[in-house]
């Protein structure tokens, strides 16, 4: 493989784990906290359609992005009172929540769009950062990312921080681990988990713009494809850490980059199989290739005073 | 708190089954957001009302193309509430279908099965599908006991699996694909021969209801009986229950887990088989699309009882053949039954507690 070649191939799967490492972040710190949110693929796609429909109708793809964010928190608050003050099955009401969103976005996009499907939105623009984007060779094809990415990574940044280094990071921590402390220390664990569902349905949004403003710039029925699922498998992956959480959206990156890099290296690997890589790997992942798991102790368990 | 009080006279009635009543609330408000919805796309109500009608109970065609499609929800259905009694939640109905349909589709091509005697030629393709989907759940049962993986990521993540196995088997001529002629050929499989399609009850295809409906039956006799009256369904509610104890008392946690899954998977097989032999007849990519969740959303609204789950998919056979008749003659999108469905099952997940509290004040 030429190094032009190599450089296209890690500018696309950066490109491609982006909205999984924006969406899988979000859902480490909801998991860390106690909640499971299976929810987090219609959350995205929810945000892929309302951002493409700003975006399209204002023209301004900063608008639609705030037209994204803004469309998943009631979802997100749907998901937080179900989980934590109605203790219904988080599983359950996430995947209820994901068959209404693919519903309901299939059904506004008919009703929005009709024959004008595959319209021209106009999407969110690419950086070149100084430095990095100098580097010969790499230098655009790798650094040259649309800037939500850039915005993804000091989020990501700020968040590792708060976790490791603050009491907010310890308070999320606990929600998870020790809910029973924590409410005896006074803090709210009900609290605590809702700011944590909302914190994973904003990163979650993000996510979906990206997908369908940042990265293709239309929108396709049911587009997120699974890659909420995936998102919480990285999670799973990374063994709830940060750093392991990014790198297993990396991977999930790079697989689903083989798609286009093989077969450009003349190289004939059936179609289906690379597409099915990533859950492939996710699925090796999850089944111990990893080892065994450590979970947040009460991961998935609505908190009784 | 107490939830009721004072029963009116009305409740009154329904006061003994909460989870009825609820299941019951819950698909007339998910109903009602429906007749909202077309409303507010500018459809007529009566018209749309009319046309889900005429393609639900509207011929004896109809009637018989949704219980169809029915037995596919109520065999899914069946296997959620098999495993959910071992406290397994199983979410990979749609791979379990696919790969099923795969193994019906090879058996039934290439497995030299049409002249055999005694139905074998249709009952061997079902067999293969049901030990396929069986294997696809064990599977998932296996990872959870070996490495702790949480079974509802790893039957999701097999699900997405299995129906990119079901995309490469029809786009591939080395597998299932039709021998290509032209460029136009499409990524479907062969007919299947007429011998390993399912007799239909009334040897008339103008009311097509085959075997799949008895058989479908004497499954739910087995799985209501399994699950209430043997030391089986007893040992699957010992390890849903308490997986400890359940060990202490000399029941196999491992052995039960993939029991459960395995079953699960079978009947997801087996639906799959039914979709294939019973109607479609040729392997087309996506034929699946859907009837894996919409199987586990009528078990998940049965609330582990079998004729919970008969009638949810009778529900759901029924909505999707009238919605894809109001799509046709109404003009409103099909994706309204799936807003309607998604409703349901937020709906019910909300109020568990409130029925919760009911049933055990």
């Amino acid at each position: 493989m030429s190094w032009e070649l190599f450089a296209v191939f890690l500018g696309s799967s950066i490109r491609l784990a982006t909205p999984l490492l924006l969406a899988g972040i979000g859902e480490m710190v909801s998991e860390r906290a106690g909640v499971l949110n299976m929810s987090i693929e219609g959350m995205m796609l929810t945000s892929a359609f309302a951002a493409a429909v700003g975006s399209w109708a204002t023209g301004d793809p900063l608008l639609g992005l705030l037209l994204g964010i803004l469309a998943v928190q009631p979802i997100a608050l749907l998901q937080a009172v179900l989980s934590n003050t109605l203790r219904a099955n988080q599983i359950v009401s996430g995947i209820g929540i994901n068959i209404l969103v693919l519903g309901a976005t299939t059904l506004a996009y008919r009703e929005i769009f009709g024959a004008r499907s595959r319209a021209e939105i106009p999407g969110l623009v690419k950086i070149r950062p100084p430095l990095l984007g100098d580097i010969p060779v790499f230098g655009t094809a790798v650094f040259e990312q649309v800037w939500l990415f850039y915005a993804g990574i000091i989020i990501i940044a700020i968040t590792a921080l708060v976790l490791r280094y603050t009491s907010v990071g310890l308070a999320v921590h606990a929600a998870g681990a020790e809910p029973k402390a924590v409410d005896k220390s006074g803090l709210s664990v009900t609290r605590i988990r809702y700011a944590a569902v909302l914190f994973a349905g904003f990163m979650a949004s993000l996510a979906g713009a990206f997908l369908s403003i940042g990265d293709i710039h239309t929108f396709t029925e049911g587009m997120t494809r699974g890659a909420g699922y995936l998102a919480i498998a990285s999670v799973i992956f990374g063994k709830w850490r940060i750093g392991g959480t990014v790198l297993a959206c990396l991977l999930f990156g790079a697989a689903t980059a083989l798609q286009f890099q093989l077969p450009a290296m003349g190289i004939s690997v059936p179609n289906a199989l690379l597409i099915m890589l990533p859950y492939l790997l996710a699925l090796m992942a999850v089944g111990g290739l990893v080892g065994r798991q450590m979970a947040p102790a009460t991961l998935g368990e609505a908190y009784r005073r | 708190m107490t939830v009721i009080e004072q029963p009116g006279p009305l409740l009154k009635r329904f006061a003994a089954r909460p989870a009825l009543l609820g299941s019951l609330l819950a698909v007339a408000f998910a109903a009602l957001v429906g007749l909202v919805l077309i409303a507010s796309i500018g459809v007529s109500v009566p018209d749309a009302i009319s046309a889900f009608v005429d393609g639900t109970v509207g011929s004896p065609y109809s009637i018989a193309a949704s219980i169809n499609r029915s037995l596919a929800f109520a065999l899914v259905g069946f296997g959620f509430i098999l495993a959910n009694r071992a406290n397994l939640t199983n979410v990979g109905g749609e791979g379990q279908i696919a790969v099923g349909g795969i193994a019906a589709t090879a058996v039934a091509l290439y497995g030299h099965v049409s002249g055999l005697p005694f139905g074998l030629s249709f009952l061997l393709p079902m067999l293969a599908a049901v030990v396929v989907g069986a294997a696809w759940g064990a599977l998932a049962a296996v990872m959870k006991v070996k490495a702790g993986t949480n079974e509802v990521i790893s039957t999701l993540l097999l699900s997405f699996i299995g129906v990119w196995l079901l995309y490469w088997c029809v786009q591939s001529p080395a597998l299932l694909r039709k021998p290509m002629t032209t460029s136009a050929t499409l990524p479907e499989s062969l007919e299947i021969p007429d011998a390993t399609k399912l007799p239909l009850l009334s040897g008339d295809y103008s009311f097509p209801l085959h075997i799949g409906l008895p058989l479908t039956v004497v499954i739910a006799v087995v799985v209501a009986v399994l699950l209430s009256k043997t030391v089986f369904g007893l040992r699957l509610r010992a390890v849903g229950l308490n997986p400890v104890a359940a060990n202490r008392a000399g029941i196999s946690y491992a052995r039960t887990v993939v029991f459960a899954l395995a079953s699960a998977g079978a009947l997801g097989g087996l639906a799959g088989a039914l979709m294939l032999l019973g109607e479609q007849y040729t392997l087309k990519d996506g034929f699946s699309s859907g009837y894996g969740f919409d199987g586990l959303v009528a078990g998940l609204l049965a609330r582990g009882s079998v004729t919970g789950v008969i009638a949810a998919a009778l529900l759901f056979g029924f909505m999707r053949s009238g919605g894809i008749n109001m799509e046709m003659v109404a003009a409103v999108p099909t994706a309204l039954v799936v807003v309607i469905q998604g409703l349901i099952v937020i709906t019910l997940a909300g109020a568990t507690l409130f029925i919760e509290k009911w049933e055990r004040p």
